[in-house]
């Protein structure tokens, strides 16, 4: 048991000292607060413009009743003057639209009412404003042209033949939803890159050295010697997922989530449970890395092998995001998935009970030591010292 | 001392050992001559616990190296042929490391680092990190943090290898300290002169077998030929 804290020791001063590795490792979860506070405002600036569509109108006044019915539908008219076409060309409005001052005159003599509707078809981002504001306006020619005809004793139904229904699937509740998947993706990334380096180092960097053979000549146990190098690997893992899990949570805290109609907020129990039931994420990703950086020739070998294990943070996401299934109890208990829907149900302001917590803990503890003792295994072989 | 009966040791289909036994006594050097690839660096890996022999036994101070791996590996000190170093730990915490991992006390890991490191005239780079190291620096880290322990036994895997002379000299002389000090030392080579000028007991490997063992005037006589490295050559081909 000594060596374990020997080895721990010294592999951990050993990666105090590796100034790259830390930067790598702690760039991550200083980047998460900033990464949460921009995904979350321009949520809400998205949310907050598809709020109220602003119309620029040129001759409102001679279109009262359009006025007023595009204001019933919470469409505010504002009054243009100036040169429209000029307006549109220098982006300094998305559109205007133009009354003519006939308006009423045609109306009533059943004429056609041309209304000039000035954009610029070339701008994607002015394209949503253009046909919310030809939707509105078809809408109410279909309004006036329904009470002409049930005034002339025909059903406006012979008008329609199809009728088309818009299903938007996505709420504006679940598109907030879906950005809070990038949040849990980021924390759980962050137990992934934070203790890379020095699994990394301590496993396929000692054989690449030629370090290992003297190290294995000291009397110790080999499971001793891998217990103390993925304690630390698992303690820097540890620290950038919970730092990053902190900061998000203190970001999140920070964002006037409620204007998106999202309330959240944490006790430190839940903060302090959320630990217990992530840390044995970093023991899992620490001891995945050291069995395959064990496995690997070389250190650049054992980089590209530990890379795509940075693919199965990202599984749970997209899982969650193609088949949004209801959160049963025993789902907690599958690694990394478990820990993902933690973090969802916790950052999306819901309750968890408190036996999610420990099945994400100890599923993901009992994986990881299974993961260490084969690589303990690993390391008795006699192929270990080939180069 | 150190006791090898009928070694063999296979890879595959390659026999790397096919049958050796020696004997390396307290307070003798014994020097492990062969071409290259004959099974020397094999053998001392057989010994030292890092591979397991097909058949035979080998022994350190009577404990059987299989059976008892960590109790036989705390009653040698080696210089294995991979001599790696971290490049972020001192001179000094390389030989604390090892002495840690040794089960040592902490005062009798500081006392016998000092004493290494006064032995080694390694005072002015024992607090550098080893990262920049000459091969010279890095040997001497190497030796020191075998010996740590004060091991009754060494092996050390061709020490002088790529040596300038003047690191070459203070291993030579810390062999025949260490000779004086009635520790058994075992040391492959592949320097007629070297093994020549070093050791008590001289073994010659050839093709994983013990073509001749003795003395240098034994080696000599056999061979019929008052060259030694005439004699070894005769030999080697006599396989």
């Amino acid at each position: 048991m000594h060596a374990i804290a020997v080895v721990l020791a010294k592999e951990f001063k050993d990666g105090r000292r590796d100034r790259r590795a830390l930067m790598s490792a702690f760039l991550f979860p200083l980047l998460a607060p900033v990464l949460v506070y921009f995904l979350l405002t321009t949520i809400i600036e998205l949310r907050g413009s598809d709020e109220a569509t602003t119309i620029p109108v040129v001759g409102a006044e001679h279109a009262p009743g359009l006025v007023q019915w595009l204001q019933e539908r919470h469409v505010v008219i504002e009054e243009f003057s100036g040169d429209p076409q000029q307006a549109v060309r220098d982006q300094d409005v998305e559109l205007v639209l133009i009354i003519p001052e006939d308006y009423q005159h045609r109306l009533k003599d059943f004429e056609s009412v041309p209304l000039a509707l000035v954009q610029d078809g070339s701008r994607t981002d002015a394209r949503q404003s253009v046909s919310t504001v030809r939707d509105l306006l078809r809408s109410f020619n279909n309004e006036i042209a329904s009470l002409r005809l049930v005034a002339r004793g025909v059903s406006p139904q012979l008008m329609q033949v199809i009728a088309v229904q818009d299903q938007d699937v996505a709420s504006r509740q679940e598109r907030t939803a879906t950005a809070l998947n990038f949040i849990p993706l980021y924390i759980i990334l962050a137990a992934f890159v934070s203790g890379m380096g020095l699994a990394v180092d301590t496993t396929a960097g000692e054989r690449e050295r030629k370090s290992l053979e003297p190290l294995l000549l000291n009397p110790v146990h080999r499971h001793h010697i891998v217990l103390g190098k993925w304690l630390a690997a698992s303690i820097f893992s540890a620290f950038g997922m919970l730092l990053t899990l902190l900061l998000c949570i203190l970001a999140m805290l920070q964002v006037p989530l409620d204007e998106i109609g999202m309330d959240f907020s944490i006790t430190w129990q839940q903060v302090l449970l959320m630990f217990l039931g992530m840390a044995p994420l970093a023991l899992l990703a620490s001891s995945l890395q050291m069995l395959l950086g064990m496995f690997a020739k070389s250190f650049k070998d054992a980089q590209s092998y530990i890379g795509l294990l940075n693919f199965l943070p990202v599984l749970p996401m997209f899982y969650t995001m193609f088949n949004p299934v209801a959160t049963q109890d025993w789902m907690f208990a599958l690694p990394i998935f478990g820990q993902h829907i933690l973090l969802v149900s916790v950052l999306g302001g819901k309750t968890v009970p408190v036996i999610a917590y420990f099945l994400s803990a100890s599923t993901s503890l009992l994986i990881s030591i299974a993961v260490a003792l084969a690589t303990a295994k690993f390391m008795e072989r006699e192929s270990i010292l080939a180069n | 001392m150190i006791e090898v009966r009928a070694l063999k040791k296979a890879f595959g289909k390659i026999v790397a050992v096919d049958d050796v036994s020696l004997i390396a006594s307290d307070g003798l050097v014994t020097g492990l001559l062969g071409p290259n690839g004959a099974g020397k660096s094999t053998t001392l890996r057989i010994i030292y616990g890092l591979l397991v022999q097909d058949t035979g036994t080998a022994t350190v101070d009577g404990i059987d190296i299989q059976a008892q791996r960590l109790e036989a590996q705390k009653r040698m000190g080696v210089l294995p042929d991979s001599h790696g170093l971290y490049s972020r730990l001192t001179a000094r915490e390389h030989i604390h490391y090892f002495g840690d991992l040794h089960g040592l006390s902490k005062d009798a890991v500081v006392a016998r680092s000092d004493e290494l490191i006064r032995l080694l005239d390694m005072q002015g780079i024992a607090d550098r990190r080893t990262e920049g190291f000459s091969l010279g620096e890095r040997m001497k880290v190497c030796l020191a943090r075998a010996m740590i322990h004060q091991p009754q036994n060494i092996l050390l895997d061709e020490p002088t290898n790529g040596l300038d002379v003047m690191t070459t000299r203070t291993v030579r002389e810390i062999i025949g300290e260490l000779k004086m000090q009635g520790i058994a030392v075992l040391f492959s080579s592949h320097l007629m002169h070297e093994v020549s000028r070093l050791c008590d007991q001289i073994v010659i490997i050839v093709d994983g077998r013990v073509a001749a063992t003795g003395t240098t005037d034994e080696i000599r006589a056999a061979a019929g030929d008052e060259n030694l490295e005439d004699a070894f050559v005769k030999l080697v081909e006599r396989v």
